[in-house]
Formats: structure tokens, sequence, C-alpha cells
């Protein structure tokens, strides 16, 4: 039996990836495992509760970019869109090699934020799609944690209490000029 | 002189038919024409030992007719009302029943509580609005409704004053008179000997309980429901409440058997119970007995129930079933399945979904812009579903929309981008 396919081309991290035979029917957690090797997206539940396989969707006019579970979203659905998985956060040289964490990353680790990481690559996304919506929509002081936790709550988490993670964020909102409006 | 003759005539006729229709109007007005079905068998109050025996089955009545969902407000006092009823004309709030007796109904007689559920009058000769239904309590039986009464008098009193209406002219209540005489039956309907004991029953729990018809039958010009529509679907907050007569069920794919199952559960193959139809579980029908479920289905469906009809898919364009096919796989299929066949637990299956063969799209295309919030059924919780406004276009979601109500609805694939855009502005 040979599955349906369809070419499939797509920036994946700022590169132009493609065009790929990829199955019709293939959820783009699994391209990024099978066929990219980006294995760093987690299958949890695999049925779109836990939020553990989140990438960035990004939009190329300018609005903020929208957080995406790629356990139930088909690869075919980013035909012609750029996505950022959680290997595109960090800064690398040119042999690939980490050199600086991103803000969000950095913070997760000084706040001590998970404990075995399985769904951290979640969190990342999760954080770094708020604080880029707040940077087009800055929230007042006031209304920082519950914007945190109504952007975060989806988010599933069976090792910590989610305080770390929730305080980590909140010392990048407010340590980021321009997040926070009064 | 002959002129003069007839025109003396024509001034009386006039003068005649203007005293006659004022003074009809003014005595539909104090009520000359209204019909109580409460008899004066309960004017004696009912006895402690009465209330405390009769109270258990009153809670079971009270779900059935789901008096909470109006007369409990999310998130307040239990039985102090202030649920809002927005209207063109203002707001009405659900009253207090509880038994305070200042702010309550604990001065009410028994006969006042049977004469507000089945007249439509409060104590004191206050006309309700029918948001009340009194219309459907009408056929409750006396038995019934005191069962319900003295539920409600052992409830805890609760001192919550009514929130006050906003309607401009406080006086219209009395003009229910007129809106009474055109929609209120004077009667209540006999059982049908020519149906089972079951059948009847049904019809009991669906018409005067369950009062169905408030939502499921078209109302006429006045707001009364059109008895000649029974049960026909009506729209209700922008979406439309299905067509429940036994043919519109038999076309969603309800059997008798599955239907109880349906009402108690909120889901099953044939889906999830949907916008205000997931609190009518929430609150009733989930707490119906096996032989009640059994006996609303059966009256439901029809006895005989006429046959399912085979729902056959309809004709798409290649370019709309590839393309609908494209985004089912995008953001369905993960969990709705790569054939529509659902996955237990988590999401129904769309082969069998009757959200797919109602005749407009209405409800279809609201659930794909909004999603549906989790859920918390009688058997489980449900996870949310993600609405796709944002994420995909107007033709995108009419694509898909069409690709659903085709292949498993068997509906012609008549939805236009510009439908999904009319919605969205109404929407917004
Ligand atoms: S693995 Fe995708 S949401 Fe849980
Ligand atoms: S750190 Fe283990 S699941 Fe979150």
């Amino acid at each position: 039996m040979t599955l349906p396919t369809t070419p499939l081309s797509l920036v994946v991290n700022g590169r132009q990836v493609g065009p790929i035979d990829v199955p019709d029917n293939l959820m783009m957690v699994d391209f990024l495992h099978e066929y990219l090797n980006l294995t760093g997206s987690r299958l949890a539940c695999g049925q779109g509760v836990c939020w553990a396989c989140t990438v960035m969707l990004l939009d190329t006019d300018g609005a903020p970019p929208r957080e995406i579970r790629t356990c139930i979203t088909g690869a075919h659905f980013f035909a012609g869109k750029s996505v950022r998985t959680i290997e595109g956060h960090a800064e690398r040289d040119a042999d690939g090699n980490v050199t600086a964490l991103s803000l969000v990353q950095q913070a997760f680790i000084e706040h001590f934020s998970f404990q075995c990481g399985y769904c951290t690559p979640g969190f990342v996304t999760g954080a770094t799609v708020l604080i880029e919506r707040l940077k087009r929509e800055p929230v007042a002081r006031a209304d920082v944690e519950s914007t945190i936790e109504a952007a975060l709550a989806p988010h599933v988490c069976r090792c910590t209490g989610y305080v770390r993670y929730y305080e980590a964020v909140r010392s990048v909102i407010l340590d980021t000029p321009g997040l926070v409006v009064g | 002189m002959i002129i003069r003759k007839v025109w003396h005539r024509v001034v009386l006729a006039a003068v005649v038919i203007v005293v006659l229709g004022g003074g009809f109007a003014l005595a539909v007005l104090a009520g000359a024409f209204e019909k109580s079905v409460v008899s004066a068998a309960v004017d004696t109050p009912l006895s402690p030992e009465e209330i405390a025996e009769l109270a258990p089955k009153g809670r079971y009545i009270a779900a059935a007719a789901d008096c909470v969902a109006c007369h409990t407000a999310v998130g307040g006092a239990p039985w102090a009302g202030g649920r809002p009823f927005e209207m063109p004309v203002g707001t009405l709030y659900a009253t207090n029943i509880s038994p305070d007796p200042t702010y309550g109904i604990g001065s009410w007689t028994r006969a006042d509580f049977h004469r507000a559920m089945r007249d439509g009058v409060a104590k004191g000769g206050r006309h309700l609005y029918p948001a009340m239904p009194y219309v459907s309590y009408r056929q409750m039986s006396e038995a019934d409704v005191d069962a319900v009464w003295a539920y409600m008098l052992t409830r805890e009193p609760m001192a919550v004053p009514d929130r006050q209406d906003s309607l401009p002219f406080p006086y219209v209540r009395q003009f229910m008179t007129f809106w009474n005489l055109l929609n209120l039956p004077g009667n209540v309907p006999a059982p049908d000997a020519q149906k089972s004991a079951e059948w009847n029953r049904g019809r009991y729990l669906v018409d005067a309980l369950g009062h169905c018809g408030e939502c499921h039958t078209p109302r006429d010009i006045t707001m009364g429901m059109m008895p000649s529509r029974y049960l026909e679907g009506a729209v209700i907050e922008g979406v439309d409440a299905p067509d429940i007569t036994p043919e519109g069920l038999a076309r969603l794919g309800f059997a008798p058997d599955r239907l109880a199952g349906f009402m108690r559960s909120g889901m099953g193959p044939e889906g999830v119970m949907g916008f205000a139809m997931y609190d009518v579980v929430h609150h009733s029908t989930q707490y119906l007995t096996d032989d009640d479920a059994a006996a609303m289905a059966a009256y439901l469906a029809g006895e005989p129930a006429p046959a399912a009809p085979v729902v056959a898919a309809a004709d798409l364009s290649p370019e709309t079933a590839a393309n609908g096919r494209r985004l089912y796989v995008a953001v369905c299929a993960g969990c709705h399945g790569i054939e529509g066949e659902g996955t237990p637990s988590m999401a129904p299956p769309m082969t069998t979904n009757a959200e797919l063969r109602l005749p407009r799209p209405v409800n279809l295309l609201t659930v794909l812009a909004d999603g549906i919030p989790w859920r918390d059924f009688p058997h489980g919780r449900l996870q949310d579903m993600p609405g796709f406004s944002d994420l995909l276009t107007d033709g995108e979601i009419a694509d898909l929309s069409n690709y659903l109500r085709a292949t498993w609805g068997g509906r012609a694939p008549d939805v236009s981008a510009a439908d999904v855009a009319a919605l969205r502005r109404a929407r917004d």
C-alpha cells in the first residue's frame, strides 16, 4: 500500500524546506519528527489538550504569531507558511551550535521553571507568542498576571506547580521595555 | 330625508361598534376572558406532612421542567432568580422563587403558585410575561405542580430582591390578557387513547414539563407558538433549534432508542448537544429516569417512528471536494478522524453527525467560527473545540462546511464565502 502524497514546501525556522512528498494525512508533529528530524516539539496527549506540541505560525504581514498544536493540525496546513519550532528560538552560529538562548528560555532556566522538561517546548512557544503579542498590544501592569494565566492556561505540566513558569514569564514581561503600559 | 336617515344609521352603527369594541377590549384587559385551569381543590394549603412527602418528587419534576435554568442565575443564590432575558424593548429578569417571605414566594398560597404555573398570573393578579413558559406548564397535572410547590417550600429562603425589569412600560403586564386570549390554550389536551401509555407520558414530558416547544416551535407575529408548526424548529439566539418532529429527527439520524440516550448523556454518534441544549442536558434531561427518557424519545420519534432516510453524499465540484478535503485533514481530522470516524471520549464522528444534516448551515458555521468551550457532560468532561474564524478565510470556511455537509450530511453545498462573511458581521 502506498500512501497518497502531495509535495509540501514551507519555511521552518527561517529556512526554506521542500518540496518534499508528504502523505496527505500526516499530522505536522510527525512531519517535524520524521521528515525534518526536528524532535523538540513534544507529542504527549496527541489530541490537542496538553499543548506540548505547539509551534509558532509566523504571519508575514506583521500580525502577531499564533500558537498551533501540531498533533491535531495536518502538515499540509502549513504549505507555503512559515513556522518556528522549539529548535528555532535560540541564536546559533554557522555550525548550528547554540550561542544564546532566547529571553524566555533563559528565564525558564533561571527560575528553575521545569523538572522533566517534557512540557517545556510548548511553554517556550506559548510564552514567546505572548511576548510578541504584548510588543504590539501592551497591557496595564495590573493585568500582567491575569494575562499570563490566560495565555498559558491550556499548557499542561505534570511536574511543576506552574508558578515558576508564570514567574519567569512575568520577569521577562516586566524587564522588557514596551510590554507594559502605566 | 332618506339620506339623513341613512346617515343617522351609519353614525349609530359606528358608535355601537366603537362602544362594543371598546367594551370588549376593556373586558379582555380586565381578564374577563381569562380561563383558569386551576381547580378549587388547591385552595386548602398542603399540610407539613404532605409537603415533606411530596418534596422529593418535586425535586424530580422541577428538574424535568428545568426550573433552575432560569431561576438560579449563573453564580447566583439558589432559586433567587436573576437570569436576564434580553428583549428588543428591555431586559427581563427571572424572579426569586425561594420561600423567602419578602423577596421570594414564601407568602404565596398553594393556589397562588398553581395559578402562576398554569395560568400565568402571579400572586395579587400580576400577569407574568411568557418568558415564564406557563403556556407549556398549563398542561402540568395538579399533583405535579403540588410536588414542585412542596419542593420549593423546602428550599432555603434567599433574601435576594428581584432585579427590576428595564421594560419601558410596567403596565404592559396587564396587556398580557390580550396575548393570553390569542396564545394560551383554554383547555389541557386529554390523553390520546389511540396511543400507548408510554407515548402519552412522553407527550406530557415534552409538552408540559420539558416545554420543548418554547424553543422548537416557531412563533407567529404575536410571539405565540404556532400550533400548526408544532416542533418544526425555530431560530434561538442566532442558531437553529432543529425540527424535532418525527420526520425531522429521522432526517437527523435519531433512532428512538438512541434519542433517549442522547437526551441523558448529551453526546453520542449523533454528536454533542450544543448551544442552549447543553444547559438543558446539564440541568434537566440528564436526570430523567430510564422510563421517562424512553417515553420522551418514543413520543418525539413518533409511534410508529418513520423510517430513517438513507443519507447519501451530495455532489461536490472537484475543486470544492479537493479543497474541502484538504482543509478537513488540516484542521479537523486530528480529532474527528481521517475518515470522519471520530475519537471516543474526545471528538464526535462526522459520519453520523446530526449537525451536518441540518437544512441550514448556520449552526455548523457558528461552531466552525467560534469553536465550543470544554464541557462537563454527565459521563465526563469533553475538551474544547477551537474556532477557526482567525485561522481560515471565509472562502475556506465555506469550502470546509460544504465538504462536511455534502459528504456526511447529504446536504447540497450551497454555502458561499459571502454567507460566512455575513455571519461574521452579524456576530461582531
Ligand atoms: S500533544 Fe498536541 S496538544 Fe498534547
Ligand atoms: S516539567 Fe515535567 S511536565 Fe512539565
